[in-house]
């Protein structure tokens, strides 16, 4: 009826965390390839990482590196040689040349194309699905009425992120590092391990960076839209988890799955309350609902 | 030999910079291109423009590089056909979609690639030309070796800014949504073109909220205080002949959000620097060095000023739709808090 999913990075992750809410998840963090036993990177973790979600009955999809540089590419591509041999029902790409990486080695392998895809129009979900693309991520500045259309004028699936701070920016350099006093000889600590936020010293504006990548401050958040997500036919939705704790990503799992499991069965909306002051209370900046209402992507619109 | 391609953000800078050397000028059309309208081109203007550099043996490419929405890509291809009618012999495109089709319709015009497309290896190099660059715009932040490599494996055109980049950071543009998740304004004109203010990839201009100041913390802790985010490039002289060498066939020059003075006297500086290196197998460019200080100096207050009138932009347009926000809503109270 519908599929609810979000992100794990690590085997630690996929361990301790609970993610009976979730019907498939995308394994891999694609921002950074030195996270510490990053999936999308670390092809011996991916065989045991599978067999363990197949066997919650689950889905399961490798995210790709999203900035490969030219040296990256091989390394990549062992990956991929690797998750070839394995029951992955798709892999997430963002970035072009890897689409072309998979057509020459002769994938089937279903090809999810992720945020950074930079799909905005149905001509290039067309493109794409020549690269094997079922199912696409479009660009976050679309509207749902956009997005939709996409949906409803190609033969590709959509995935509508529902919560979870917005991926803004990505880059092949970390950002934290950059900026870190103790890494003065360049070397990673892990420091994105802790939180690290960007606050406009005016006050006003606020972004949470990871290192290589930048989410927005606020949390996106649909809760109060499921009905019209349902109504339009959508069915592919997605939890944002990345740099989140393993709390955030069941709690606000299981809201979604009761509330989606509510809308599909045609079941009256309840009173919403406690469910936003719950995710609100697991969002340090608030809540947003991106631009899916043509609105500045930080905005919330209230249900009419 | 390598084509220079200037900057077209007037008309008078378009004559301008053909009438100082460049081989081709680019011109944005109004809501189309990666730059606020008072920037780009009305068609009247673009015809113009292709008149003037035709007379002179020189060419015009057409930016039509935002990313549109589905239901403008049928605008988007009758605008390509009627500018490619008037003689534009190419275009600057992001939309991968968008691309294969206008090769589809016009095979003989050429398709540049567009910033916005992020290439980030030999690959995605592979992947455009194969559904129909022409050339391809490599990001600033590339090394020599990379440029080297990306055109021995792809042979297609290999287009490039005169920026170098000073150090990482984030990447833009291409793949940065920043500016429209704090401003961001949505209509739709008399003609059905969309308009995002707020939004560069979309048609807007790009409101540079990353050079405003910001303070960066851990766990609560300061970190860094009065901070950009972004770095800002600046332009080359030394390291021109080894991009040359590389490959490099098409140097754009940047500047159409520019004044016209400044962007006639980068030209004239260039074609004269290409002179050099295309005169001699060890060209010294050391004596344009102090010139080139002067274009810097110059180059750095400019966008100084620019950034600021677009960062107050943006504050503008937040307060706008904070007030058009004020309706009450029990909820929202709750997503306020």
């Amino acid at each position: 009826m519908f599929e609810l999913s979000t992100n794990v990075a690590t085997p630690k992750q996929l361990r301790n965390g609970d993610f009976s809410a979730y019907d498939a998840l995308y394994l891999g963090d694609f921002s950074c390839a030195e996270y510490p036993n990053n999936f999308s990177s670390h092809p011996e973790f991916l065989a045991e990482a599978v067999e363990t979600v197949k066997g919650q009955g689950k889905k399961c999809y490798l995210r790709l590196y999203a900035v490969p540089s030219n040296h990256d590419l091989p390394w990549v591509r062992k990956v991929i040689e690797t998750a070839l041999t394995l029951p992955f029902d798709a892999f997430e790409v963002h970035n072009l040349g890897l689409l072309q990486m998979l057509r020459e080695m002769g994938s089937n392998t279903p090809v999810h194309l992720g945020v950074f895809g930079n799909l905005y129009t149905d001509a290039t979900a067309r493109v794409v699905k020549d690269y094997g693309v079922t199912r696409v991520y479009p660009n976050p500045e679309l509207s749902l009425k956009e997005a939709i259309y996409i949906r409803d004028h190609t033969p590709v699936e959509v995935l509508v992120p529902v919560h979870g701070k917005i991926p803004l920016v990505i880059s092949e350099t970390c950002f934290i590092l950059e900026h870190s006093s103790k890494a003065a000889d360049g070397k990673c600590t892990f420091s994105c391990a802790q939180d690290h936020w960007l606050t406009r010293t005016k006050g006003d504006w606020s972004l949470k960076d990871t290192g290589r990548m930048t989410l927005s401050g606020s949390d996106l958040c649909m809760l109060e839209h499921v009905d019209e997500l349902a109504a339009a036919g959508l069915n592919a939705f997605y939890v944002q988890s990345h740099g989140e704790s393993a709390e955030y990503a069941a709690q606000v799992g299981e809201i979604y799955r009761e509330a989606f499991t509510r809308a599909f069965a045609g079941q009256p909306p309840g009173d919403p309350a406690a469910r936003l002051e719950a995710l609100n209370g697991l969002a340090k900046m608030g809540l947003c609902n991106g631009y899916y209402f043509e609105s500045a992507g930080r905005r919330y619109v209230g249900r009419a | 030999m390598v084509m220079m391609m200037a900057p077209g953000g007037t008309k008078d800078m378009c004559r301008m910079v053909l009438d100082e050397g460049a081989e081709a000028v680019y011109v944005g059309v109004i809501g189309w291109s990666r730059r606020g309208s008072e920037h780009e081109l009305t068609d009247d203007e673009i015809r113009e423009v292709i008149d003037y550099a035709d007379r002179r043996g020189k060419e015009v490419r057409v930016v039509v590089n935002t990313l549109p929405s589905s239901t403008e890509v049928p605008m988007f291809l009758e605008r390509i056909a009627m500018y490619a009618s008037w003689g534009a012999k190419g275009f600057m495109i992001s939309d991968i979609g968008c691309m294969r089709l206008v090769k589809q319709t016009l095979p003989d015009v050429a398709i540049h690639t567009s910033v916005g497309c992020g290439i980030t290896n030999h690959m995605d190099v592979q992947f455009l030309s194969d559904i129909g660059a022409t050339y391809v715009v490599l990001p600033y932040r590339l090394t020599v070796e990379e440029i080297a490599e990306m055109k021995a494996k792809s042979g297609v055109g290999i287009e490039v800014f005169l920026f170098k980049t000073p150090s990482g950071g984030k990447i833009c543009p291409g793949k940065c949504m920043m500016s429209s998740y704090f401003s961001y304004r949505r209509w739709i004109d008399d003609t059905g073109k969309d308009h995002f203010f707020g939004s560069a990839s979309r048609g807007g201009d790009c409101l540079r909220v990353c050079q405003t100041n910001w303070e960066f913390e851990v766990d609560d802790t300061a970190y860094r205080q009065r901070m950009t985010i972004k770095t800002n490039p600046a332009l080359w002289l030394e390291e021109l002949p080894a991009y040359l060498a590389a490959g490099v066939d098409c140097l754009k020059v940047p500047g159409r959000d520019r004044s016209d003075l400044l962007v006639r006297d980068i030209v004239r500086f260039y074609r004269r620097v290409l002179d050099v290196i295309a005169s001699s197998d060890v060209p010294d460019l050391s004596a344009f060095r102090p010139e080139l200080e002067t274009f810097r100096q110059r180059w750095v207050v400019e966008r100084g000023n620019r950034d600021r009138r677009l960062i107050g932009e943006a504050e503008r347009e937040a307060l706008r739709a904070e007030r058009a926000a004020l309706r009450p809503h029990p909820i929202n109270s709750i997503a306020a808090q």
